[in-house]
């Protein structure tokens, strides 16, 4: 049997100039019961490197394992849990502080609604009698300021007058001046 | 980003896990706790929104780092794993030729055992694993031109136990 290519092989290895796969062909070559005797002192090292593959871990692992990640996620549930419920609180939060403002503005409102209401006693009747006075202060204050603004037509009427009346005044003497003449 | 479920993509990892653990802590106790600790610490993270893009070699370096964490911790100690004691040999083989292997194949593997843990890591990533250059490099955090130095000078010590050991 030709074993160059195994012998190439070989020392393209030692080189660090095979590939994994070629590698892989060493070691099965030598995990063979018929190696030449040439190549004889290299089987202690590959079939060293396929034994390492029988290190393994039993199944006891991967239960015990499990049990761990189970007691670790149900910790973090319940890390999460909490992580909700602070999310929710944290949500409701600016709606409470809405309906405070809210409830602050309406008690303010109804304070200065009945300050409003102790100045003024009309605002203590109610319907239709409340209205009415209204209506008569209306009134009332209409007929002030028309009475202001009619007596003030008057003051105005009677100065127009005397200042007509010294002006025709003036406008005679003249004439007079020369009839004296 | 596909999501990671422990069952099917952690747990099967614990094999090699657990061996790049043996190689380095050289106690199979400890190496288990290692392999135990690092899918938790994954599986911590991934709970936190954060999974690596390969989880394999995420694994790897993780497992390498608590690995070296714990020997400084505890310092060398003694070896404690059994090196496969099933039947080495082929039936093949005459009693003396048997004899030769097996001292072959004992001075080999005390003298990756005393290798300095880089040189033991990356010829257990490429011999045993049969990892790239690139996924080594990856995994230890150092070049590829680093990995294959560290590497030819290893496989050069090993070629010369080899044909020592039959003169």
């Amino acid at each position: 049997m030709n074993y160059k290519y195994i012998e190439q092989l070989l020392s393209k290895y030692w080189e660090c100039k095979t590939s994994a796969e070629e590698e892989q062909i060493l070691r099965s070559f030598f995990s063979q019961d018929d190696i030449p005797d040439h190549l004889r002192q290299y089987a202690p090292l590959f079939r060293l490197q396929a034994d390492e593959s029988r290190f393994t871990l039993g199944t006891d692992f991967d239960q015990r394992m499990l049990d761990v990640i189970r007691r670790e996620d149900l910790s973090g549930a319940r890390t999460s849990g909490l992580g909700v419920l602070r999310l929710i609180v944290r949500q409701i939060t600016p709606l409470f502080k809405a309906a405070a403002v809210v409830a602050l503005l309406l008690t303010v409102g109804n304070v200065a609604e009945k300050m409003t209401v102790g100045q003024d006693s009309v605002g203590q009747r109610s319907g239709a009698e409340g209205a009415y006075v209204r209506q008569e202060n209306i009134s009332a204050q209409i007929k002030i300021i028309d009475q202001t603004h009619s007596e003030s037509s008057i003051a105005k009427a009677d100065s127009l007058k005397e200042t007509t009346k010294s002006t025709s005044v003036g406008t005679e003497q003249p004439a007079s001046k020369e009839v004296i003449r | 980003m596909k999501e990671i479920d422990f069952r099917t993509d952690i747990l099967p990892l614990k094999d090699q896990l657990f061996r790049l653990a043996l190689r380095i802590t050289l106690n199979r106790e400890d190496a288990e706790d290692v392999v135990q600790e690092t899918m938790l610490r994954i599986w911590k993270e991934h709970s936190k929104g954060r999974d690596p893009d390969n989880i394999s070699a995420y694994a790897m370096t993780m497992c390498r780092n608590i690995s070296i964490d714990i020997v400084r911790r505890k310092g060398r100690g003694n070896i404690s794993y059994d090196p496969l004691t099933h039947d080495r040999t082929d039936g093949s083989m005459q009693a003396d030729e048997r004899l030769v292997f097996d001292e072959s194949y004992d001075s080999i593997r005390q003298f990756m055992e005393r290798l300095p843990e880089k040189q033991r890591t990356v010829l257990h990533l490429r011999d045993s694993e049969g990892r790239s250059y690139k996924e080594i490099s990856e995994i230890m955090s150092v070049s590829e031109s680093d990995v294959k130095i560290t590497l030819f000078r290893v496989r050069q010590k090993l070629k010369e136990i080899c044909e020592r050991i039959i003169k």
